[in-house]
């Protein structure tokens, strides 16, 4: 029986909305929604082809128990037991802080609502994370920072119509795809401008206005050196300034000393580049600054957000139409996973753990007592904390360390020192080979709930088909798990009483019942059951009130190349695969693009190296090495190379930098220094 | 050719009596108004449901009705490592009500496709016992894309249908095309009378309208001469290649696209192979062993597109390969499309 049901795509942050066909048994195809706002009849090639991996084979099944290093089939009783008893005993022996929670932005909003609640509700601790923290981590805290609010002002229709896009570190065409043909179409058929900041030639750098290509990690000095051009041509908003923002004299004060010439020389973009992106931008009412990773994964990460945040103040291009500060979020629901307060620091919409008032209204809506007050672990922290023991046991939601995180040598030995190790996902991933107990989850088509987009759409995901074998969608999971624990508040008919408790207890989200999110959702902040949701933030008053400027000085990366390691290299993904490839690489198009891990070079290196395309380099950082296949190409500079992180067969993240930013804790995934060898 | 009338309202009774014999296939609004090819339920808790949802309007969906006998993803086989195999041959009786003319041409070109070098059994198994009713565009579906007069695939059928539907209003008028097409009507004879001779012209007025109606226009002739004895310019492809995102909807959208890939699923001694919809605008499609790719460049990958479509599939067949639906520019992201670059290389002017 042929069936078509309306959800949200699985991949990145757009949102689009699709119909999964299903006969039945399987998936057979996947439709764009014609009148979805995003969507309008297209998806990326990712989209068209979200069907196919949730049939395979491989997908768990069954609660697996490792015994003697081997995985046995085992009951959902056994194992929510066995879990239970691992981890309260580490509770007892260690505190309750010893065992941890990594949340999924794979999953839905009300999935990591309960995971947070898990850990917070039923293990005491707030040692709750989720993998934002290795994306938009310092987003979150730089534009809170600055707004008041740490996520995209703008909605993606409004890209439509802008007349100006100032892209720094985003690949958008290729990572945003629905968000990237905006912006092309804008330039093309409107000629609107495009600003471009990238180290790299990406697919934009074709049609840019100007394409700056400045030194990884130099960002801040690049921004404060467009504003310093900005004020000394008389160009900042005035009244904008006044009327809306605070701390405008320091970051005059700082800077002044970012002249043209000094700032040519940290980045090396040309000052007369400097000069034109300085008055476009400024000049265009009309301008959106878009970022992604290449802004976020840095040690001065919050200091880049920050900045960004900071040229829009002073140039008035924020809290209007079509102007404004706009994180790309990368995966479908990392927005939400960071709504739902699946991070260390607070609850829901952003509510503070150290707040007593919080933690009461909590207790109160949970029915329990001692929330804990203090400020849990991030995940870098947590896997460090599995190395020294400091965290016992860890229980991980559809996540993939072993292939997301920096540094994988250590991540690797972090696992195998960990006491106990428990991962719920829809494949046995490289980071589920390492864990005691393995729990099958449904994927995204097997069950209902919400995702929140990059633009902040919390719009529907439904049900297409039955979960494979015992699999189970993760709020099931998590509720059957907390009542084997003790705790029953966490049984639900379905996510729809789910969200209803979340519109309680989160602002943001009062006014999200599932009767008002038909048909394509709505965008926070929705206030209450008639607010009809936002399309762009701080209209008239920031979030926090004034919008604070925080004016931050340029500090160089970690680590760059020297004389032993001469290159810089850079990681990130594709357009043909997503994150570690547990859904992309078993998806027959997508591996057929892109199959082999390989690193892009530039071709005078190629020469000196004596390499031709295809051949085989030996790339080795202070922390690894890997043997990779060269590809020649001048979307890299001189001395720079690029590796996507996806592949377990040739792990990026062998190689790079688990230095992090201080603030936000994300790491430094975008810069560290290798040295390239021929094979 | 014999004609009929039948009253709109009918027409969802005439529906759930179909339904007892064939899987129904008709054009069904979705979540907020998406209307897609759909299959009426067979459990009569929800079919009455199905049935309001129908909607015969002047929508286009977002796919042809190509993936009701060509799946996305067809399971062919399944084996086991005893050596069995099963073929997973799907055959049922389908009516598939409410095609466009243009959709009804796609058809065609499938067919001959299926069928001109080897017998597809898991496309022609599923096509040959169905019946499909076409239903005529009093307007263009997709008024700035659709371009079926320039193909001369639309805005009305003149021959090889089985049974074709006028929009008069208040009711059909039906063109009974072909014996298929008698039998069935003659089987729901009650829902069916005898026409009126003001009904008929009432029908040959409406469907010169419709032809008017269509408002874009394209010398497509022109551009089929073209594509035969010249060289696409190359200035052409790379604005098409600087545009492309490479996110395959144009062809998955094509009602003529035919490529697919094979692949096998194995576990614990058990596998199926499976097929699914490929795009010849991917660079892997052509990439050879060697690793060499003569479609590296996105700009040959476009050119290979329209030259199969306007070139080869008229020289094979004399049919083009492509029927005028519009469906490519309006899944297109960044507004790349058939029609654009038919204008493009007929008029010398940038439409990408
Ligand atoms: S643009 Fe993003 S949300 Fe849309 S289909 Fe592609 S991956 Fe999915
Ligand atoms: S090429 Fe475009 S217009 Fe022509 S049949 Fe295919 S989708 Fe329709």
């Amino acid at each position: 029986m042929i069936k078509k049901t309306l959800t949200s795509c699985i991949y990145c942050g757009c949102g689009c909305g699709m119909y999964l066909i299903s006969d039945g048994n399987k998936l057979i195809g996947t439709q764009p929604s014609e009148n979805h706002p995003v969507t309008k009849g297209s998806l990326c090639v990712k989209g068209w082809n979200a069907h196919e991996f949730g049939n395979k084979k491989s997908r768990l099944t069954h609660p697996l128990i490792k015994e003697n290093g081997k995985f046995r089939k085992a009951s959902w009783d056994e194992a929510y037991k066995l879990i239970a008893d691992k981890f309260q005993t580490a509770q007892k022996k260690h505190g309750n802080d010893s065992v941890a929670f990594f949340s999924s932005a794979k999953t839905s909003n009300e999935e990591n609502y309960l995971m947070m609640k898990l850990s917070r509700a039923v293990f005491k601790t707030n040692n709750v994370d989720h993998c934002a923290r290795l994306c938009h981590a310092s987003t979150v805290a730089g534009l809170a920072a600055t707004f008041g609010s740490g996520a995209m002002t703008n909605s993606i229709e409004e890209f439509e119509r802008a007349d100006c896009f100032f892209i720094i570190g985003s690949d958008t065409s290729s990572q945003h795809p629905l968000i990237g043909s905006r912006i092309i179409n804008s330039v093309k058929n409107r000629g609107a401008k495009l600003l471009l900041m990238d180290p790299r030639k990406i697919h934009l750098s074709q049609m840019a206005t100007v394409h700056a290509q400045h030194k990884n990690g130099t960002d801040v000095a690049l921004l404060n050196g467009l504003m310093h051009i900005i004020i000394r041509e008389g160009l900042e908003d005035k009244k904008f300034i006044e009327d809306r923002t605070e701390n405008y004299n320091e970051l005059k004060e700082l800077v002044k000393d970012y002249n043209p010439q000094y700032v040519s020389k940290i980045t090396g973009v040309p000052q007369e580049q400097l000069i034109e992106i300085a008055k476009i931008y400024a000049t265009t009412r009309k301008a959106m600054i878009v970022y992604s990773m290449g802004i976020t994964q840095h040690i001065t990460g919050t200091d880049n957000v920050k900045s960004c945040a900071n040229i829009a103040m002073l140039t008035g291009h924020v809290g209007i139409e079509c102007a404004g500060v706009n994180p790309l979020r990368g995966q479908n629901n990392v927005q939400g996973a960071c709504d739902m307060g699946a991070l260390p620091v607070c609850f829901t919409s952003y509510q503070k753990v150290t707040d007593e008032n919080v933690r009461k209204k909590f207790e109160k809506a949970w029915g329990v007592t001692n929330l804990p007050a203090e400020n849990g672990l991030t995940v870098t922290e947590v896997v460090d904390g599995l190395g020294s023991g400091k965290v016992q046991a860890l229980y991980i939601m559809g996540e993939n360390p072993v292939v997301s995180d920096p540094n994988q040598n250590h991540v690797i030995e972090c696992l195998e020192k960990a006491n106990f190790l428990v991962v719920q996902d829809i494949f046995l991933t490289p980071t589920a080979e390492y864990a005691d107990v393995v729990l099958p989850a449904a994927s995204f088509a097997e069950k209902d709930g919400t995702i929140t987009s990059t633009e902040r759409r919390c719009e529907r995901m439904r049900k297409a088909i039955d979960a494979p074998g015992e699999a189970k969608p993760d709020w099931q999971i998590l509720g059957e798990f907390a009542k084997v624990c003790g705790y029953d508040k966490m049984m639900y008919d379905g996510p729809k009483k789910i969200m209803d408790e979340i519109t309680t207890v989160s602002p943001h989200y009062a006014g999200m019942k599932y009767s008002r999110l038909e048909p394509f959702g709505l965008s926070w902040p929705c206030l209450d059951d008639n607010h009809p949701g936002t399309t762009y933030l701080h209209k008239d008053k920031f979030a926090k009130g004034k919008g604070t400027f925080m004016p931050r000085p340029y500090i160089e990366p970690n680590e760059l190349p020297d004389e032993e390691y001469n290159f810089l290299l850079s990681t990130g993904r594709i357009y043909w695969h997503f994150h570690t490839r547990t859904m992309s690489g078993n998806t027959t198009t997508l591996e057929r693009e892109a199959p082999v891990p390989y690193v892009e070079i530039n071709p005078a290196d190629a020469r000196e190296l004596g390499v031709r395309n295809g051949g085989k380099l030996k790339v080795t950082s202070r922390r690894g090495t890997l043997e990779l296949i060269a590809t020649v190409t001048d979307k890299v500079c001189v001395k720079s190379c690029f590796i996507p992180f996806h592949y377990i067969e040739g792990p990026a993240n062998i190689l790079t930098n688990n230095a992090i930013d201080p603030v936000a804790k994300i790491p430094e995934l975008k810069v560290c220094a290798v040295k390239i060898e021929k094979v | 050719m014999t004609k009929k009338v039948i009253n709109k309202s009918d027409i969802s009774k005439l529906l759930k009596d179909a339904n007892n014999e064939y899987n129904v296939y008709v054009p069904m609004e979705h979540i907020g108004g998406d209307v897609l090819f759909s299959l009426l339920s067979k459990e009569n808790n929800t079919l009455e449901d199905d049935i309001k949802r129908i909607n015969l309007s002047s929508e286009k969906t977002v796919n042809s009705p190509k993936e009701i006998f060509y799946p996305q993803l067809d399971t062919m086989m399944e084996y086991n490592d005893k050596g069995e195999i099963k073929e997973t041959v799907e055959n049922s009786k389908k009516l598939v009500f409410g095609v466009r003319p243009c959709d009804f041409h796609a058809i065609a070109h499938q067919d001959h496709f299926f069928s001109k070098d080897y017998e597809d059994k898991y496309y022609l198994s599923r096509r040959d016992d169905s019946l499909i009713v076409v239903i005529g565009c009093n307007q263009p579906p997709l008024p700035n894309e659709c371009f079926c007069t320039s193909v001369g695939t639309g805005p009305f059928l003149t021959e090889k249908f089985d049974i074709q539907l006028v929009d008069l209003g208040d009711y059909y008028l039906v063109e009974i095309g072909n014996e298929k097409g008698a039998d069935f009507v003659n089987k729901h004879e009650k829902y069916f009378s005898a026409p009126f001779r003001d009904e008929i012209k009432h029908a040959e007025s409406t469907k010169l309208e419709a032809e008017e109606n269509v408002t874009l226009k394209v010398n497509f002739n022109k551009a089929l001469q073209i594509m035969k004895t010249e060289e696409i310019p190359q200035d052409n492809l790379e604005r098409i290649a600087e545009r492309c995102i490479e996110c395959g909807a144009c062809v998955y959208v094509c009602p003529t696209c035919t490529c697919f890939d094979v692949f096998d699923d194995m576990k614990d001694g058990q596998g199926v192979r499976c097929r699914i919809w490929d795009t010849c605008v991917f660079s892997g499609y052509t990439k050879e062993a060697s690793g060499h790719n003569p479609g590296a460049k996105k700009e040959y990958r476009a050119a290979r597109r329209y030259e199969h479509k306007l070139k080869y599939d008229t020289l094979e067949s004399g049919i083009s390969g492509c029927i005028g639906c519009g469906r490519c520019l309006h899944s297109c992201p960044v507004d790349i499309g058939m029609s654009n670059f038919i204008k493009e290389i007929t008029t010398n002017q940038k439409y990408h």
